[in-house]
């Protein structure tokens, strides 16, 4: 939908050259105020539950978590189990993974106290979630062209699930991606591996079917402008069983927050989570306190994508020959290329530190689950 | 000079001295009557005795005898014979005296001439001026005449003679009324102005360029001006009931003779509160963005319309949401009103005749919509010769076709205006805009035909079409497609019926085969047609208007297909909707005194809701959604599954307070069955149509108005003050960040609101002389607040809050400045309070997502808006003969350069959320555009 807006305002940019123009722009807004932000997850998995706290933020200031501390946190079941959770590191509440996990069927709320404030949620139950039934993947062409050495190649991840006890409609989904990159230098950390977890809202309601099914949900476009598909890559999807009213929130999420203020955009609103202050109910509280099963999958594509650029063309800055000075040696610059056993010895060097670090951007331990 | 056409379905010409322009007479023999009239002194007829038998003698062969006997020849109009016959008349032997006698009481009269011409006319008599001076002295007082000598000269040759001077004593009012017709092309004039100082009375004539005047008898004045026509006075004395039909002449419109009025007191006369009629000529002047004149744009500059940004489609009157606007072309409703989302407006301003906005008065006519109504009447075409128009602005081009296929008989009008843009697009550099397409054309075809006198057929067409695809992905495309066949049948000159079929379809396509395992198409249709048998019956101090509509719609609201045998799209459609809505209206204007007129209306609408349909039922008090389903109902094909409909009153009341002053006070209920589902801030071309359901109810509007208008300044300058309030019941919103298009359920995400409006608009006119200006100012609030008591339902804690497109002060400059008869400048200003708009007050995130929250909905305003445009009209030649008459326009848009914000968007940047706000025209737009008449 956006995508008639930039056109037209293109169209007219160019047709009245810069006449239009974008600025950055912070609204006058009274509401200063700090909301309390919580974001909580239970699910049926054998691991620490969090509960994060923290405050929200306003516009235009850096996304750093502002937590709040010293808050007394509590999970409720509904045969009334108190679970009381430990603040493990700065507006982080934990449970204890060896004395709670969440139990299928079981419905659970969750109960703060903080600065005199009392937050609650009604009790949630916990659906039952399928497995994934496959994680797949496929070509796809990005440019075609008759001449082989012009075409680009990109992939795309799918999913399909469904569930034949007919008990879980709403799935959403979170992914982590890891991918291992080379540096094309003698280096030596020159073999990396880079991990990145969604941003986006995934979610799918299947209610409207006779049977709970997804078929080939896209899960991911991976394109050939990141280095990705070069080595080898892997995503492990997470599965969460979500009900009616927390797919209603993610959904209502998803329309307002993916990019709002053209003429043509829904009209962004509030939306409510399901947390609420119970001694002062006019307290805004955001965030969400899910209660989920959750399954997963993982794969690996290790396979040849036409038309993958070189992503390091930029990295050669100097070649010395004769004799390597020291002065900023891996400060200002490095060295990607040894050949001081030649005659004459060179050295090719670099600016960016990148081209001479993969740690840089990743973690040269190899992931556990990497083959 | 003057040229007066006399006879309501005659067509002779009376004219004086040089010109000799006798129009085409299809009726027996009648040949430059103007010279017997004005050369031949009368009462020179000579006695012949009728010695035959002529008792039961049809009139007809009575005058085929008395040819065949006599050296005379009869003029008259063979219609106007039937049925009668002649009886025996006691002592009756002569011709004259039999005509006499005869012709008593059927309306006809006859005159002879010296030569033996017998010259019968109905309704009014003819009488040289030298007679008649002396028949005017014995009878009423001289008259003053007030207007200027030019047009004295020419009202004073003739002195007309409505209905027989024999009634002259009779008390009592009558109705003076007839037809304007454009002497160059034929077309009616429709909106002209019909005054007789006098009395202070007027009238505005109707689309078919008819007027309508009650009178007291006596000897009046009456002028006939319309903007960009010369003036005209005609003196008359009334004795009876009659017709008096004008041929007005137009003049070109930058020279010094537009230097006319147009309303003047007759805006005291109407009866519509929030009538407003735009001026044709003067809207091609206004400055504009692209170069080419727009309609809409031109509407925007009424006070109490406004939209909710710079080039967004649709208009808001009144505190209306835009679907509440019915647009009206050949009398077919057009569903999308604008090319390129609201940049040009869709209807190409060459074929439009005139343009009327109902802002509040909404006569009973016309329904199905609550704001208002904008009928555009198109132009029939030049009767008489072939001509036209072509043009080129920086963006499109455009050309006008006119004439007659048989002079006088069948005519046509074609106009059509494309874009060259993607010839442009493709020179480009960058490659997504090169392989980028955006394009738009339209077409406008009427074809017009009169058959005879009473019968006159047209047949119209309009076809839009645009496109776009950005960097050769997904393509947009939508069309307006409108079809419309017109029967006006004349039973009388005074009770006239149209008869109307048409239908209008709008679609839209959103296509993408980029990557081809998820090719799709995706469509939306909406299809109408219309029967309406409208008429109007002009009575003494009554005027009827009543009929019959009757209108099918079939919306198809979604299809979701796969294209191509590679798609995996899985093929989804929507159960499409159909309903009927038949009405029915009676309407009557009555000129209770000459200080006191009531025009009071009743529409009854129904609105039948026809399956098949698959209707889910929910238990109350929850949120409709799948957990509250408790029944469904299937209904078959054609079974009606739902009923809506009630009584419509329209009610106004004008009272002249004096005669420079009127208050009008108005009452208007009104329906709407076919809403336009829109969660955007502006209109799209992919919202949905969709009609009223079973859920879904159909919106109603109550509106009072009243208006106070004063002439000031020796008339010249037209002052008034209108104050409205509007209470508006079951409008759909949308709860936050709903999806419409493709949406299976959408009850489950729509809110019940109400709605309240008022506001005062204010307004300064000028529309004569030299300088002209136009200063308009409203403010006005339009508040929304939901119904519902289920919490998903309510929006803001269920109080009122303003709506989308509430911008209190408004704020309307237009000033002209006629400096010559070739030069002419315009500007334009504007001022409005920002839009209400929801902003993001602070962001959070749940795992790695960046989510925003909002304020309150609609609570702060975007930074007022203020504009001023400027333009000068340079006309080429001042010839009028000349073969092509070209024009220039040079326009300044947004002179001061403001950067108006036309939206504020906010994105995660490198882990912070900024605002960015977003100007269209930050800076001045200077455009050439060329045309010219031919």
């Amino acid at each position: 939908m956006n995508n008639w807006v930039k056109f037209i305002l293109i169209f007219l940019f160019l047709l009245v050259p810069a006449s239009g123009c974008i600025e950055e722009f912070i609204p006058d807004v009274e509401e200063t105020k700090e909301m309390i932000v919580v974001e909580g997850l239970v699910t049926d998995q054998n691991r620490t539950n969090k509960v994060k706290i923290s405050k929200s933020l306003p516009i235009g200031r850096a996304l750093a978590r502002k937590p709040v501390r010293a808050a007394k946190v509590t999970i409720i079941d509904d045969l009334g189990f108190v679970t009381t959770l430990k603040e493990t590191d700065p507006g982080i509440y934990s449970t204890d993974s060896t004395s709670f996990r969440g139990v299928v069927g079981r419905k659970y709320a969750l109960r703060i106290e903080s600065s005199g404030f009392i937050y609650e949620t009604d009790y949630i139950e916990m659906k039952p979630v399928p497995p994934i039934d496959s994680l797949y993947w496929e070509k796809i062409l990005i440019t075609q062209s008759d001449n082989p050495a012009e075409i680009e190649e990109g992939c795309k991840i799918y999913l399909d699930t469904h569930d034949p006890n007919r008990k879980c409609f709403y799935f959403r989904w979170e992914y982590e991606e890891t991918w291992e990159f080379w540096l094309p230098y003698q280096v030596p950390n020159n073999r990396c591996w880079v991990t990145e977890k969604s941003d986006r809202i995934m979610i799918k309601n299947a209610s409207i079917y006779n049977q709970p099914k997804v078929t080939k949900f896209p899960v991911t476009f991976i394109t050939n402008e990141t280095d990705r598909l070069k080595v080898r890559y892997s995503i492990l999807v997470k599965q969460y069983s979500l009900n009616a009213d927390e797919y209603k929130f993610w959904e209502k999420i998803q329309n307002v927050s993916e990019n709002v203020g053209s003429l043509y955009d829904v009209i962004p609103m509030a939306i409510k989570g399901n947390i609420r202050c119970t001694n002062k109910p006019s307290e805004t509280v955001l965030g969400y306190f899910s209660v989920s099963a959750v399954t997963e999958k993982r794969i690996f594509i290790k396979d040849w994508f036409k038309g993958i650029p070189n992503f390091y063309w930029y990295c050669p800055t100097d070649t010395i020959f004769g004799r390597l000075p020291e002065e900023g040696r891996n400060v200002t610059w490095w060295v990607i290329e040894d050949g001081s056993s030649y005659r004459p010895p060179y050295w090719v060097t670099t600016i960016h530190r990148e081209c001479a670090d993969c740690t840089t951007r990743g973690t040269n331990i190899k992931p556990s689950f990497w083959p | 000079m003057i040229l007066i056409l006399l006879f309501p379905f005659s067509n002779f010409t009376i004219q004086s001295k040089e010109n000799e322009n006798i129009t085409g007479m299809r009726f027996r023999n009648l040949i430059l009557i103007a010279f017997f009239l004005i050369f031949y002194n009368a009462s020179a007829q000579q006695n012949y005795l009728v010695d035959w038998n002529y008792e039961g003698q049809s009139f007809y062969d009575f005058i085929l005898k008395a040819e065949s006997k006599f050296p005379v020849k009869f003029f008259f109009r063979e219609e106007w014979l039937k049925g009668i016959t002649l009886s025996r008349y006691e002592n009756k032997r002569y011709l004259n005296e039999i005509l006499d006698t005869l012709l008593n009481g059927q309306g006809l009269f006859h005159y002879s001439d010296e030569s033996g011409n017998i010259i019968l006319t109905k309704y009014f008599a003819i009488k040289p001026l030298i007679e008649e001076k002396a028949a005017g002295e014995s009878y009423i007082p001289g008259l003053e005449y007030e207007e200027e000598d030019e047009t004295k000269g020419a009202g004073g040759n003739i002195v007309i003679d409505l209905g027989n001077p024999a009634d002259r004593d009779k008390p009592g009012i009558v109705t003076i009324s007839g037809y304007i017709t454009d002497q160059h092309t034929r077309e009616p004039v429709a909106g002209a102005t019909v005054q007789i100082p006098k009395l202070s009375a007027g009238d505005i004539s109707n689309s078919y360029g008819f007027y309508s005047l009650s009178v007291p008898r006596g000897s009046y004045s009456m002028k006939f001006s319309f903007i960009g026509m010369k003036e005209k006075t005609v003196d008359v004395n009334v004795y009876g009931s009659g017709e008096l039909n004008i041929e007005m002449r137009s003049v070109l419109i930058p020279l010094k003779e537009a230097l006319i009025t147009a309303e003047r007191n007759v805006t005291l006369q109407r009866f519509e509160v929030g009538l407003e009629k735009i001026d044709v000529n003067i809207f091609r002047l206004l400055p504009t963005a692209m170069g080419e004149s727009d309609i809409m744009k031109s509407v925007l500059l009424l006070p109490g319309v406004h939209s909710v940004g710079e080039g967004s489609a649709g208009f808001n009157v009144r505190g209306g949401s835009a679907d509440q606007n019915l647009i009206l072309l050949y009398g077919a409703p057009v569903y999308n009103s604008s090319h390129f989302f609201g940049f040009f407006s869709a209807v190409n301003p060459d074929i439009i005749r005139d343009v009327a906005l109902f802002k509040g008065g909404i006569p009973a006519r016309y329904g199905g919509r609550l704001a208002s109504v904008l009928d555009i009447t198109s132009r029939d075409g030049n009767r008489i010769e072939f001509a036209g128009n072509a043009g080129i602005s920086p963006v499109t081009t455009h050309f006008v076709l006119e004439g007659p296929i048989k002079k006088d008989t069948i005519f046509y009008i074609i106009a059509g205006r494309t874009t060259y843009s993607n010839w442009l697009l493709g020179m480009l550099q960058n490659r997504a805009l090169r392989n980028s397409k955006a394009s738009f054309h339209d077409i406008n075809v009427r074809l017009a035909y009169d058959i005879n006198r009473n019968n006159k057929i047209d047949l119209s067409s309009y076809y839009s079409y645009d496109s776009f695809q950005f960097n050769g992905d997904t393509t947009y495309q939508y069309q307006n497609n409108i079809i419309a066949l017109r029967w006006r049948h004349f039973f009388t000159s005074r009770l006239f019926t149209s008869l109307t079929l048409n239908n209008s379809f709008y679609g839209y396509n959103v296509s993408s085969t980029r990557v081809s395992q998820e090719a799709f198409k995706l469509s939306h249709k909406i299809n109408s047609t219309g029967l309406k048998a409208d008429f109007n019956w002009y009575t003494g101090r009554n005027e009827f208007n009543f009929g019959a509509e009757m209108t099918e719609y079939n919306v198809r609201p979604g299809d979701y297909m796969p294209v191509g045998d590679s798609s995996l799209v899985i093929p989804n459609t929507i159960q499409r909707q159909r309903a009927l809505e038949p009405s029915l209206w009676f309407e009557d204007k009555y000129t209770l005194t000459d200080y006191l007129s009531v025009n009071a209306g009743i529409r009854l609408t129904s609105f039948l809701a026809a399956g098949p349909q698959t209707i889910y039922l929910y238990n109350k008090g929850y949120e409709k959604g799948p957990s509250s389903v408790k029944d469904t109902l299937f209904y078959g094909k054609n079974s009606i599954y739902k009923v809506y409909g009630g009584p419509e009153i329209r009610l106004s009341v004008n009272i002249k307070t004096d005669t420079k002053s009127s208050v009008k006070l108005n009452y208007n209920h009104t329906k709407q069955y076919l809403h336009m589902l829109s969660n955007t801030t502006s209109i799209s071309p992919t919202d949905i149509w969709k009609l009223s359901d079973y859920h879904l109810r159909p919106q109603t509007a109550d509106q009072v108005a009243a208006g106070y208008y004063r002439l000031l300044h020796k008339n010249r300058i037209e002052a008034s003050a209108e104050i409205y309030y509007k209470k508006i019941r079951d409008m759909a919103d949308f709860k936050g960040g709903t999806e419409i298009i493709m949406n299976e359920f959408i009850e489950w995400d729509l809110i019940n609101v109400e709605g309240k409006a008022y506001g005062i608009e204010l307004m300064l006119k000028k529309t004569e002389g030299r300088v002209r200006y136009n200063i308009g100012y409203t403010y006005s609030r339009v508040l929304v607040r939901s119904t519902s008591s289920i919490n998903e339902e309510i929006i803001n804690d269920g109080k009122w809050f303003p709506a989308n497109f509430d911008r209190p002060h408004d704020l309307i400059l237009t000033f002209n400045y006629l400096f010559s008869r070739r030069y002419s400048f315009s500007a334009t200003y504007n001022y409005s309070t920002g839009r209400p708009v929801t902003y993001p007050v602070a962001t959070y995130t749940i795992g790695d997502i960046v989510i925003m929250q909002y304020s309150d909905r609609n609570k702060y305003r975007l930074p007022d808006y203020s504009r001023l445009d400027i333009s000068l009209k340079v006309s080429g030649n001042l010839k009028a003969k000349k073969i092509a008459n070209p024009h220039w326009i040079f326009s300044v848009y947004n002179v001061l350069g403001r950067q108006n914000v036309y939206s504020v968007f906010f994105r995660n940047d490198k882990n912070m959320v900024k605002g960015y706000k977003l100007s269209v025209f930050g800076r001045p737009i200077p455009t050439v555009s060329f045309n010219f008449d031919f």
